[in-house]
């Protein structure tokens, strides 16, 4: 696979929201590809499916 | 119990598991929605995550004793090694082979869309570990 990298904004911008969703429950939006999109403190019901919530996994 | 040849099993799938596929599917681009396929006695879940640049293909495989036991997620895309990469690119998601009381997965909460996601979340970590050399987020007590 020809990994392509993320730039440095693009990166620092993911780690915000990574760090984000473990630690304050944010959620993380995905495109219709589930390509990340940004952030959101509330979804609504019908979205959350959408959304990577704060899931409590062992990494 | 087993998921497929039970009562118990077959109300969870058509009551929980399916309508959460069918609601991740929804609207989603063709090869990046969910489908679904018996083989053997488990149920495989077989799509696509795209969390940044790069395309992963990925299985998640319901064993005859999920929700019991977590839904084990495998990239099928070859990767680098990194943390939280088990044997034959087995993701490490919920504390996998730890007692029930330790496990991060919770049968009465999740459903096969959760470790989905979880494995999205897993695949973005892996896109900063593959710059970075650090997995950015800290390993849940």
């Amino acid at each position: 696979m020809d990994f392509r990298p993320l730039n440095e904004v693009e990166r620092r911008q993911l780690v915000t929201a990574l760090r984000g969703n473990a630690d304050r429950g944010l959620s993380l939006l995905m495109d219709r590809q589930t390509t990340y999109t940004g952030t959101a403190e509330e979804v609504p019901d019908e979205e959350v499916i959408a959304a990577i919530k704060s899931v409590p996994c062992h990494y | 119990m087993g998921l497929l040849d039970t009562e118990f099993g077959k109300r969870r799938l058509l009551t929980v598991e399916v309508p959460a596929v069918e609601a991740y599917n929804r609207g989603r681009d063709p090869g990046f929605g969910i489908t679904l396929n018996r083989v053997g006695g488990a149920l495989v879940l077989s799509y696509q995550l795209k969390p940044c640049h790069n395309v992963y293909r990925l299985e998640t495989r319901l064993l005859s004793s999920y929700p019991t036991v977590p839904p084990e997620t495998r990239v099928l895309t070859p990767l680098k090694h990194c943390p939280h990469l088990l044997e034959g690119q087995t993701m490490c998601l919920w504390r996998q082979g730890s007692t029930r009381a330790a496990s991060r997965w919770d049968p009465a909460q999740f459903t096969c869309v959760f470790a989905v996601q979880a494995a999205w979340r897993w695949l973005a970590c892996y896109e900063v570990w593959h710059e970075t050399g650090e997995w950015p987020l800290p390993e849940a007590k």
